[in-house]
């Protein structure tokens, strides 16, 4: 296993295409070397992209919107006003990420790259409408997030390419958003099933659903309702979770699975309304 | 036992305070050196061959390709090994030291491959061909029962008296006292349920891991991380021939054991690969690798039981099926110890406790910490709340009317065993602490649970101490410091009994070539028997300071005496320090104590004796759960055990806080998952889970009884399995409080919750749909 550690993209894209197949990107190393310990990945190339000079810059606020870059930790996301203020959901999904240490080292892109459908912060972000730019030797392109998956751990990102930044547009005046995730346990776990809302300021809702199919998914969206009738929520749920394709593994049951999509779609939901008209929240509304 | 008298214990300095843990400092730094942090520049690493399934036939180990891979120095297989393979084990030597012809669980290695360096050995244990046909095997107990199932072991490996030899019980316990069948009639309600406790591994966050070097003089000297570094030298030297003077065995303080530690498994093989290549040969264990070695048997109780009228029991009936694993190890104590007490600490006319071992296609169970007794409390306790139910009284009225008093027989018969302690004390201030009785919020409820478990029923513990001219001190005591910190008891019995300063004494232990015998680090005994062996060795070296300041001095011996820390002259009180220095004169020196602790076993007594001591402890929980999702909300867990006498408060909190937690994992996350092939699905740190801090209670609060009634110095008792005992009961009994319905199977996860309240839901939860 070689380890190299390339100045620029365009080195670091010409090593991943020299040898595609069994080249890694390394960036906060977090699934990576567990990776390698366990013998699940043995790559005969390690890029670490740290040492490139011209990376996008971990997060770049405009007037639209948000640009990550590949060395955004998912401390970064936390700790960031702005990210704080217009995407309260991906702060509560990236505050769910392992542990203290992990979060201080773990990317933001890379927990969507890996193509994981239980990653706790492609949700959200898929709900925000995110999209990611792709980088290769022969040149970049651009992907809705939600296109972006193809199948577990299979995205558009092809061997030999990266991603290289992630935008997040900014959300519609006096919408808002939560993240709900359902664990085995309180500490460090894998999402048993996640989902995140966005609910517009006129009431429009779209969610973002994690371990609840093969891919990341995006539910709706679905048009305003009345949030104090149980009968309409009900049906507004039913219409956002119809994508979701529920299994049973070692982690739930598919009844159970099923049954906490809908609480937890409910939950997200509420809470994301909520959060758009509560005058006491210092963050978390779009204005 | 050794006679002590409240003014010592007056007298004393260090112990009953809260002294920082001797190492402390270094183990949670980083600065200890485990077992893998030891510097073995020689060693050859070993990697382990291993099937993909749980139960096969071995047709055939070819390890030639293996051999021409880079760096590989041997391939061995038990056709290497000495014929008939080598088998060893406590009470049935059944465990070979390779898989020999068969495989009996996932994770029995079949082969061994040694090799320059780790990488090559793992290179060429992947090239070492196995031909096998797997085997239909047994999983559970109900497979395990089955007629016509599948048998772990042969008939003809069994004796020809064995009653049980065409089946897969390996042994069964049988307690009965009054007639059950006929008291049935006197009782006004009758429970009865069938209750489950899952598989689960210890998860020691030190694997662990061996080390065999061979000697110049043709023997051997094993590291390995154990709790019983005698038995582990025993043993080597029983599988090789070696007499024990040629086997040294050194026990780095293991990184937690909990049990799990304190048989062989894997040493016999290292032993093997280090006098067939001649090179030091090393094998540090993955994660992955202790949850294929070491497992507490899951169990499988029916249990019926008539209550009176006012809640008095009437009979207790149980029927506990340990799945206990592919060989023995201790399982068949852990049965027959564990259901000693299944009936609890109850006053019961009619009591049966029948047990069996079963044997599976599973990793071989062993000691974890209780010993069989939260399987069984789990139904007992859970039994008592569904009489209190029936009957409209609460879990705490029910356990009042029925815990012994001290000196009541629980058990009775010939061999009666009696409470030892004020087990009513635990019981209310654990009610007290909890708030029991004060109204609850909605969603939220209260359990409360108690159970006791048999400390050592023999014992041989035996200690020098060497009293140095300077005053300081060094003790030798073959206790293993796992991290319940029995280093730091004996440095406070010996500051306290010579007047050392507690940083002028050392303690050595791990090493057999220099300390003395030690039987185990088990059972919560070495505050009692290794703290009495180390007293008694601190009285013996002031006894001979006393011999020798008499014969220096020309004082009359009858004109002395001693006490903690000083010598009484006629003229008055010296230091012992002063007084040795005195009665050592210009020679200068030092002077070696001795003490022995010993117990020995009653003859025809079930458990071959009686316990020293026993372990009780009063759990009560305060619970909310979500109905929506199934999830609990410890707001309060209260765990109060009889402890005799607190030696080192702090260090029996921590311990207290670790069993109640340990004991969480049990009764809320934790479960061994495997597939139809015997394979373990959840095989690792990613989904075996276990409590981190966040899944602590949001109080957890501990508190000890103390009369000073116990055999151990000062009048302490062993305390570290206590506060797991039936952490089980009190979580299932809040649990059912708050949602109205008992769950009878551990563990009491959110789906398991949830499923109890949606019973229409059909499916199976989690892990326990076919893969």
């Amino acid at each position: 296993m070689r380890y190299y550690r390339p100045a620029t993209t365009a080195q670091a894209v010409a090593a991943l295409a020299s040898q595609p197949h069994t080249s890694r990107i390394l960036v906060g190393g977090t699934d990576l070397l567990v990776a390698v310990r366990h013998r699940s990945a043995q790559p005969t190339l390690v890029v670490d992209i740290k040492g490139v000079r011209d990376l996008t810059a971990p997060i770049s606020v405009d007037e639209q919107g948000i640009t990550f870059g590949p060395t955004a930790t998912m401390g970064d996301v936390i700790a960031h006003p702005t990210v704080r203020e217009w995407f309260p959901a991906l702060v509560e999904a990236a505050g769910l990420v392992g542990s203290v240490a992990i979060r201080n080292r773990a990317s933001l892109i890379a927990n969507s790259a890996n193509g994981s459908p239980a990653a706790d912060t492609s949700p959200p972000l898929v709900s925000f409408n995110a999209s990611v730019t792709i980088t290769s030797v022969s040149g970049e392109r651009t992907s809705l997030l939600r296109e972006f998956f193809l199948a577990p751990r299979r995205t558009l990102c092809e061997p030999g390419e990266m991603v290289t930044s992630l935008r997040v547009p900014r959300p519609s005046p006096g919408s808002s958003s939560a993240f709900e995730r359902m664990t085995r346990r309180r500490g460090v776990d894998l999402a048993t099933c996640s989902v995140g809302a966005v609910v517009d300021a006129d009431g429009a809702m779209t969610v973002g659903l994690g371990a609840l199919g093969p891919t990341t998914l995006l539910g709706g969206p679905v048009a305003p309702i009345d949030l104090t009738s149980q009968e309409q929520l009900e049906r507004a749920v039913d219409a956002l979770l119809a994508p979701a394709t529920p299994i049973g593994d070692i982690r739930a049951g598919k009844a159970y699975r099923t049954a906490m999509a809908r609480v937890l779609a409910r939950r997200a939901v509420l809470r994301a309304a909520a959060r758009r008209t509560d005058p006491d929240r210092l963050t978390g509304r779009s204005s | 036992m050794i006679e002590q008298h409240g003014s010592e214990r007056e007298a004393l300095r260090t112990v009953g305070a809260p002294i920082r843990r001797y190492g402390g400092a270094a183990r949670v730094s980083g600065q200890q050196d485990f077992l893998a942090d030891l510097p073995f520049p020689d060693a050859a690493a070993v990697a382990l061959v291993t099937l993909p399934v749980a139960c096969a036939t071995v047709t055939g180990i070819d390890g030639k390709r293996a051999m021409e891979m880079p760096g590989v120095i041997a391939v061995v297989s038990a056709a290497d090994l000495p014929q008939p393979v080598p088998r060893f084990g406590i009470s049935h030597q059944d465990r070979p030291v390779l898989a020999d012809g068969e495989v009996l669980f996932h994770g029995e290695p079949v082969a061994a491959v040694v090799a320059e360096t780790l990488d090559q050995a793992e290179a060429g244990a992947r090239e070492v061909e196995v031909a096998f046909e797997e085997r239909p095997g047994v999983y559970n107990v109900d497979q395990a029962l089955a007629t016509g199932a599948p048998l772990v072991r042969d008939p003809s490996r069994r004796p020809e008296d064995d009653e049980n030899r065409d089946s897969n019980v390996l042994e069964t316990a049988l307690y009965e006292w009054g007639d059950t069948t006929a008291a049935a009639g006197e009782a006004a309600v009758i429970v009865e349920n069938t209750y489950t406790f899952p598989m689960v591994t210890h998860f020691p966050i030190e694997p662990g891991g061996t080390v065999a070097v061979p000697t110049d003089a043709g023997g051997l000297d094993i590291y390995s991380p154990v709790q019983h570094p005698y038995l582990l030298q025993r043993t080597i030297a029983t599988v090789t021939g070696l007499p024990l003077s040629q086997v040294r065995v050194f026990a780095p303080d293991p990184g937690g054991g909990f049990g799990g530690k304190q048989t062989p498994r894997l040493e016999p093989l290292l032993a093997f690969l280090a006098l067939q290549t001649g090179r030091p040969c090393r094998l540090v264990l993955s994660l992955e690798q202790t949850f294929q070695m070491m497992r507490r048997a899951a169990c499988r109780v029916k249990a019926r039981t008539g209550f009176a009228d006012d809640g008095a029991l009437i009979f207790h009936e149980l029927h506990c099926d340990f799945l206990i694993g592919a060989y023995a190890d201790v399982a068949p104590r852990v049965m027959t110890k564990g259901s000693y007490v299944g009936a609890g600490p109850y006053r019961i006319p009619h009591a049966r406790t029948a047990s069996r071992a079963v044997m599976s296609n599973t990793t071989p169970s062993t000691a974890f910490r209780g010993f069989g007794a939260p399987q069984v409390a789990w139904a007992t306790e859970s039994q008592l709340d569904a009489g209190a139910r029936a009957l409209g009284l609460d879990g705490l009225q029910i356990r009042r009317r029925n815990l012994v008093n001290v000196g009541e027989a629980f058990f009775r018969g010939p061999y009666e065993a009696t409470a030892d302690g004020h087990w009513h004390e635990a019981l209310e201030k654990a009610a007290e602490l909890i708030g029991w009785g004060q109204p609850l919020a909605p969603g939220r409820g209260r359990g409360i649970a108690v159970a006791i478990k048999p400390g050592a029923t023999s014992g041989l513990s035996q200690s020098l101490v060497r009293f140095l001219a300077d005053g300081s001190a060094i003790a030798y005591a073959g206790t293993s410091d796992m991290g319940q910190g029995a280093r730091t008891l004996w440095q406070q019995i010996l500051a306290d009994e010579l007047g050392s300063p507690l940083d002028k004494i050392r303690v050595v232990s791990g090493d057999t070539g220099v300390v003395p015998f030690d039987l185990q680090t088990s059972a919560s005994r070495s505050t009692v028997f290794m703290g009495n062996a180390v007293l008694e060795a601190c009285r013996d070296i002031r006894k001979r300071v006393l011999a020798l300041f008499a014969e220096s001095t020309g004082v009359d011996e009858a004109m002395l005496s001693e006490a903690p820390g000083v010598l009484i002259t006629p003229d008055g009180e010296l230091s012992l320090l002063e007084a040795s220095r005195i009665a050592l004169g210009a020679l200068g020196g030092e002077f070696v104590g001795q003490g022995t602790a010993r117990m020995r076993g009653r003859k025809g007594h079930p458990l071959g004796g009686d316990a020293a001591f026993y372990e009780f402890n009063c759990t009560a929980i305060e619970v909310e759960v979500d109905v929506e999702t199934g999830e609990l909300l410890l707001h309060r867990h209260v765990s109060v055990s009889d402890v005799g006498t607190e030696l080192n408060p702090i260090q029996v909190t921590s311990q207290d806080e670790g069993a109640s937690i340990m004991g969480l994992g049990h009764s809320q996350m934790e479960q061994l998952l495997l597939d139809d092939h015997g394979v373990i699905r959840n095989l690792g740190a990613l989904d075996y889970r276990i409590p981190t801090f966040k899944d602590v209670p949001v109080e957890l609060i501990t508190h000890g009884i103390e009369n000073h009634d116990g055999p151990g110095p000062y009048g302490s008792k062993g305390i570290s399995e206590g506060a797991l005992l039936c952490t089980a009961g009190a979580l299932g009994s809040a649990v059912s409080d708050a949602i109205g319905i008992p769950i009878r199977d551990l563990p009491l996860t959110p789906e398991r919750v949830w499923t109890a309240l949606h019973p229409d839901a059909a499916d199976h939860p989690g892990g326990e749909e076919p893969a």
